[in-house]
């Protein structure tokens, strides 16, 4: 039997580790508490996969929203790989909104990204839909460093009167690797997640994939300043705490210097 | 080793800085505390402090002192050359204790204690809190410099830990060793600083303490700057290559004539194909 104390310390315990092995981790925590599998699967972004959709030869992305089984939908041919009969498919209507949410985010990640791999699923709700845009690239400049960005954007749409509420959680994870001779090896990754709630006025269904995409434009460009940062403000900023280059003697009479010059100029 | 075992001491090896504990308490937490998970902790938590150079207070000071394998008796006791003792440690709980007093037999005794002096100067020239130890190693043939800076700021969602390990070998005049930075931040995420700068450098092989202090400061010195350089390499490099803070036509989309959008033309800054 499995507790909400023990999903709380699993999350906690991933919180912790090194996140470039969430996965391998995530894996681990199943094996010793299986109960928790199901609820972990579903709650914690893992990097994401490419698989070529058979049908279209087109790239998509798998995540647990597009999986039924051991088989993903392709968002291009709408076929589930391997063949599933009676796979969980959106409704007629929600559908349709996939496909042009599909070639919407194709041009974005065209726009922004430049290259890389994007998909949309939808599903629907009692009171609206649901969706999750992925995009993912990755990229070695040089061949002297490596990066790979991955997007997942989970939103609800719950329609009201010539409205819909969104809600919106993102989560970009980016792992970033050198190695030099100078250097040695260095090694910046993890994940960011932040949330968003936002009314939005809606005519028909295209305003639905325009609100979403206005959205998580202004979130993945949020959280892009927030992961310049964290990863080369931060954790620079920690180094050079934990270790001065200029002696610290030094500084400190620098530092001294600098408010004596600083009260001089008050009197 | 069972399988949940080596789980377990992976989680362990994979704790950030200052966060052995919340580890350890997750761990409980999920598989429960029974005693077989405390025979499974402890030799996990001996190794990871061992490894990241721990820092315990002996009983009545208030100076660390630390853990490390070459200050290793066995058995949990471990012993310091500055204050000629030797303590037990408690790896789950960090305490020392039964503290003996403990005399160093070595034949770089003489070296030991120089190298610590002028380490303990490079530290407080350059760390603004650290701990630091030297210690005879490999069957007395060389000698072991090591020093840990811990900065742990939980309510901030960060900490780092910075550590230097060398071997100095009188005979040769070899100084190897690693450099080694981690850095934690965990506000509404999980970010990992990790690296690994392996040392390969000599000396002459008559160097007094003094002068490996100098190598190792010149060498740490080096290894910083290019630290520095190569966040600014990865921020204008792989960084920039991923994503676009605004597409080339420097204008946010406007997602109401997404369906008219070309690509190659629009996304091209409109030049004609």
């Amino acid at each position: 039997m499995s507790s909400d104390e023990q999903f709380d310390s699993a999350l906690d315990l991933l919180r912790r580790l090194n996140p470039k092995h969430t996965s391998q981790n995530l894996q681990a925590i199943c094996t010793l508490v299986p109960d928790l599998t199901e609820d972990l699967l579903s709650s914690v972004d893992q990097p994401l996969e490419i698989r070529r959709c058979k049908k279209t030869g087109r790239d998509y992305l798998l995540c647990d929203y597009n999986r039924d089984g051991d088989s993903h939908r392709s968002p291009w041919s709408n076929e589930f790989d391997p063949p599933l009969s009676d796979g969980t498919m959106p409704s007629e209507k929600v559908r349709k909104m996939e496909i042009g949410a599909n070639e919407a985010f194709d041009v974005y990640r065209e726009l922004y990204y430049e290259g890389g791999v994007s998909s949309v699923y939808f599903w629907d709700l009692d009171d609206g839909f649901a969706g999750v845009v992925l995009l993912k690239k990755a990229a070695s400049p040089g061949g002297k460093s490596q990066g790979v960005w991955d997007s997942i954007h989970v939103f609800e749409a719950v329609d009201r009167a010539r409205t819909a509420h969104y809600k919106l959680t993102s989560t970009v994870i980016l792992n970033l690797s050198t190695d030099t001779e100078g250097l040695g090896g260095m090694d910046l990754s993890g994940n960011m997640t932040r949330q968003v709630e936002q009314d939005h006025p809606v005519e028909n269904d295209a305003s639905h994939i325009a609100n979403v995409g206005k959205m998580v434009e202004d979130m993945e460009l949020k959280m892009r300043n927030l992961l310049q940062e964290v990863y080369f403000g931060k954790a620079k900023d920690v180094v050079g705490d934990l270790r001065s280059i200029p002696p610290l003697t030094q500084a400190n009479k620098d530092r001294a210097t600098h408010q004596e010059m600083i009260n001089a100029m008050r009197r | 080793m069972s399988s949940s075992q080596g789980t377990i001491a992976s989680f362990i090896k994979d704790a950030p800085p200052g966060e052995l504990s919340n580890v350890v308490t997750d761990i409980k937490a999920l598989i429960g505390d029974q005693s077989d998970t405390t025979q499974t902790l402890d030799p996990a938590c001996q190794q990871y402090n061992e490894e990241q150079l721990a820092a315990v207070k002996l009983p009545g000071s208030s100076q660390d002192v630390i853990i490390s394998p070459y200050n290793s008796l066995g058995n949990g006791r471990y012993f310091d050359v500055e204050s000629q003792t030797s303590f037990l440690v408690d790896h789950s709980t960090k305490k020392s204790s039964a503290v003996e007093s403990y005399v160093l037999e070595s034949q770089h005794a003489d070296l030991v204690k120089s190298t610590l002096k002028a380490l303990a100067a490079h530290a407080q020239e350059h760390y603004p809190s650290s701990s630091y130890g030297a210690y005879p190693t490999n069957s007395d043939s060389a000698i072991a410099v090591v020093l840990v800076a811990n900065k742990y700021s939980p309510n901030n969602f960060w900490n780092g830990r910075w550590r230097s390990i060398y071997t100095f070998t009188p005979g040769s005049g070899e100084l190897e060793g690693n450099i080694k930075v981690d850095v934690h931040y965990y506000e509404d995420g999980n970010v990992r600083l990790l690296t690994d700068r392996p040392i390969t450098s000599s000396i002459s092989s008559s160097a007094t303490g003094p002068e490996v202090i100098r190598q190792i400061a010149s060498l740490e010195k080096k290894y910083q700057e290019e630290l520095n350089r190569a966040f600014s390499n990865l921020s204008e490099g792989a960084f920039k290559s991923l994503r676009r803070q605004l597409p080339i036509t420097r204008q946010k989309i406007e997602w109401e004539k997404i369906s008219g959008y070309r690509l190659g033309q629009d996304i091209g800054g409109g030049r004609p194909r």
